[in-house]
């Protein structure tokens, strides 16, 4: 579309457009590692706009079901907006087919919500974990208008390019020879998204404070806390 | 043959050859590269012996840290720091071009060099390129007139004050000044404020982060570079081994290229004349 | 009940002072006009088989379409209007593809059947758009279905009442079909004898001979989901039957 940039001639010396900018990004980062039997997800809890903290103390993991979790970094206001519609929908979905939501039903409506706004988009890094019908732990990433994708492992937000190839080399086991493939133990997961967690903090300056995890296993979801580095 | 580039030494002052084709290739989608700036907090405060400043250690590109442990307290001259927070290039490069006609103007008129001859030349300095130097200062030191504090903007305006902050930091450093500042306060309490000044930076402000430095010049002229004051962030202890075994990599190709050595002994010849050495 | 047939029955909106509403009563009695359809449902999975009226030699008996598959683990047998089936069908299909495309799963049979009654009763003469049709639409359908390995067999009348058999007629033969499902149908019994049960019942009700063409019968199970017959199975079915 042509704006008045196009035709600088026209333009009147000195004046200035100002816009609406609806979005914000409030930081945050999130790692999510499935296994064979269950998922961890955590984020860290550094809720920031600009180069001030909002908060030290912000869960960004949202418990959708006893086998599902949803964590979201972006614009705050448009996660919150995001989750309750999610949690509308699948009380909507209860009430409709008298059962409830599976994991991969919530990842997939999920992805519809956000095309369903491909032209003014939620501003969501969406990263969801859970267990399948099958009883198989299963991370779901998503891009902030809808393309979702099923995996194993995942990192999103502010640190997720950095933490993304970590977790390709260390979960992966990416571009290695003579490693054993066995799945990933959970105290592994748990200490390989702790120590990504820990490093994101000390290069990304919007990830910090905290990490709250969330184990969710077929007997239900447990949160653990760890402490960040606060600068 | 005569290479131009090789010989020649840096011509005096900026160079501005490329800015009518960077600005072209910029207008074509060129993304620059981002210089490095230290979202920072600075302090300065007036004590009773003297003056002392404060930095914070952390140098950020954008969202990401740069550097976990820089300095940013930097050396003018021996009664004189200047505490920088901007571009890093331009506070480096700044202070110790100021730095160096100092000491020529120090060796010229044999005796300490005012604070106010420091804040001038940075000053007009700063002016002459309108901003664009991107450094914003605190400069401390003691002269024969006494303790003195100056802030100046990048864009050469200054201002003397017992007690100033800078950087993105400064609206937290400078909450702490305004709550706890006294005049005539000691050395110890001057330290603890500053200190707690700059932690305040390091903990509310993004751009701030990682260590304390302090820079304690006194009015009989001795000071004390405090490089790493307090380490206020402790970096974080990981729990696994991130080593890979040997032959991990995988060795896509081998080609192995012999070669012949031969070795041979050519005496310098005798009948040279040695050098004059006498 | 047409004893109490009053100036009550001509509008879809209103009510008798009994509290009938006699267009939807009358629908459910067009029904008993079509062909019959039976639904079993087994352990082993769902059978329907129906009848096709041939009503001349010229027609074409394939053109006939009794049984549909709605998802590949829904199929419908209908009785009624067949222009109305085809209307609520298409319904169907919609919300099977609509659910698979939101959740990336299978519509429950329940649902498709909830879905499909709430078009079906949005019947009436709103003048905003809300409804579809103006009168109630005359069919039933039976719903065949496996719903998550479960095999389920439902029933819709016009009045968009919903409910879940074990085996189920519809159409003119009905009550005598349904009396005889009610006295053979045993809740083990395999799905050959299903689809045995099914067409002896059929053939009972049917004034025509039963043969390849004017039956039409579909099995779904669990790992095959919805299969029709085709002609020639059913020709030997229909001669094992004798």
């Amino acid at each position: 579309m042509l704006s008045i940039e196009d035709f600088p001639e026209y333009q009147i010396p000195g004046a200035k457009q100002v816009r609406f900018n609806p979005y914000e990004s409030n930081g945050g980062s999130v790692v999510a590692i499935a296994g064979d039997d269950y998922a961890i997800i955590a984020a860290d809890t550094r809720l920031s706009s600009g180069y001030s903290i909002h908060t030290r103390h912000q869960d960004k993991s949202f418990k959708l079901s006893e086998k599902t979790v949803l964590a979201s970094t972006g614009c705050w206001c448009d996660t919150l907006s995001l989750a309750s519609l999610i949690k509308a929908r699948m009380q909507m979905y209860e009430h409709l087919h008298n059962k409830k939501m599976s994991t991969t039903a919530v990842a997939q409506m999920l992805s519809i919500l956000m095309y369903n706004r491909r032209f003014f988009p939620y501003y969501v890094s969406n990263v969801l974990a859970g267990i399948d019908e099958n009883g198989e732990g299963v991370v779901y990433s998503y891009d902030p208008i809808g393309h979702c994708e099923r995996k194993k492992y995942s990192a999103g937000g502010t640190a997720g390019p950095l933490l993304q190839p970590v977790l390709d080399s260390q979960v992966g086991l990416k571009n290695q020879v003579g490693v054993e493939r066995s799945p990933i133990p959970m105290e592994r997961a748990k200490a390989i998204i702790r120590d990504t967690l820990i490093s994101a903090a000390e290069r990304d300056i919007y990830t910090g404070d905290g990490v709250i995890f969330n184990i969710i296993t077929k007997d239900g979801i447990k949160q653990e806390r760890i402490d960040l580095r606060k600068d | 043959m005569k290479i131009d580039i090789a010989t020649e030494g840096p011509s005096n002052g900026f160079n501005f050859d490329n800015c009518a084709r960077n600005a072209m290739l910029q207008k074509n989608g060129f993304v620059c590269p981002t210089a490095v700036k230290t979202g920072t907090t600075i302090v300065g405060i007036v004590f009773n012996d003297g003056v002392i400043l404060g930095a914070d250690t952390r140098a950020t590109e954008g969202p990401i840290v740069a550097s976990k442990n820089c300095e940013k307290i930097h050396y003018l001259a021996k009664n004189m720091y200047c505490c920088g927070a901007g571009t890093a290039a331009d506070t480096e490069m700044t202070t110790s071009m100021i730095s160096s006609q100092l000491e020529l103007h120090r060796l010229n008129t044999g005796r300490v060099v005012p604070v106010e001859t420091a804040n001038t030349l940075l000053k007009q300095m700063l002016f002459r390129y309108q901003g664009y130097i991107g450094a914003a200062l605190i400069l401390g030191g003691v002269d024969s007139t006494g303790p003195h504090v100056y802030t100046i903007h990048p864009h050469g305006s200054t201002q003397i004050s017992p007690y100033t902050t800078m950087g993105s930091g400064s609206l937290a450093a400078m909450s702490v000044f305004e709550a706890r500042w006294k005049e005539g306060m000691s050395e110890e309490d001057g330290k603890k404020l500053v200190r707690d000044a700059i932690a305040a930076g390091i903990f509310n402000d993004l751009g701030s982060g990682s260590n304390v430095d302090l820079c304690v010049i006194r009015k009989n002229y001795t000071t004390e570079y405090l490089r790493g004051y307090e380490y206020a962030n402790l970096k974080g202890v990981r729990e696994l081994s991130y080593d890979f075994p040997k032959g991990t990599t995988a060795v896509l190709k081998t080609n192995v290229k012999r070669f012949e050595i031969t070795e041979t002994i050519r005496p310098i010849d005798s009948g040279s004349v040695p050098m004059e050495t006498a | 009940m047409f004893l109490t047939r009053s100036e009550y029955d001509r509008g879809v909106n209103t009510f008798s002072p009994e509290g009938r509403l006699f267009q939807v009563e009358y629908a459910i009695e067009a029904i008993k006009l079509g062909s019959t359809a039976i639904g079993i449902r087994t352990p082993e999975g769902v059978v329907m088989a129906v009848e096709k009226r041939i009503t001349s030699p010229l027609m074409e008996p394939a053109t006939v379409e009794k049984i549909v598959e709605v998802d590949k683990h829904i199929g419908c047998a209908t009785s009624g209007l067949m222009a109305d089936a085809r209307t609520l069908i298409d319904r169907a299909r919609v919300e099977c593809q609509t659910h698979w495309f939101v959740y990336n799963e299978k519509m429950s049979v329940e649902s498709c059947a909830q879905a499909v009654s709430s078009l079906a009763i949005q019947f009436g003469d709103s003048a905003d758009g809300g409804s579809a049709m103006s009168r109630p639409f005359g069919v039933a359908i039976l719903f065949a279905g496996i719903d998550s390995g479960d095999p389920q067999l439902w029933h819709m009348d016009p009045s968009g009442t919903y409910i879940q058999y074990d085996a189920k007629a519809i159409g003119s033969g009905s009550e005598g079909a349904q009396q005889n499902l009610q006295e053979s149908y045993t809740p083990n019994m395999t799905i050959q004898e299903a689809v045995n049960l099914s067409l002896r019942t059929l053939k009972e009700v049917m004034e025509e001979k039963l043969n390849s063409t004017n039956v039409e019968v579909m099995v779904m199970t669990p790992d095959r989901l919805f299969q029709m017959y085709t002609k020639d199975e059913m020709q030997k079915i229909i001669e094992d039957l004798q």
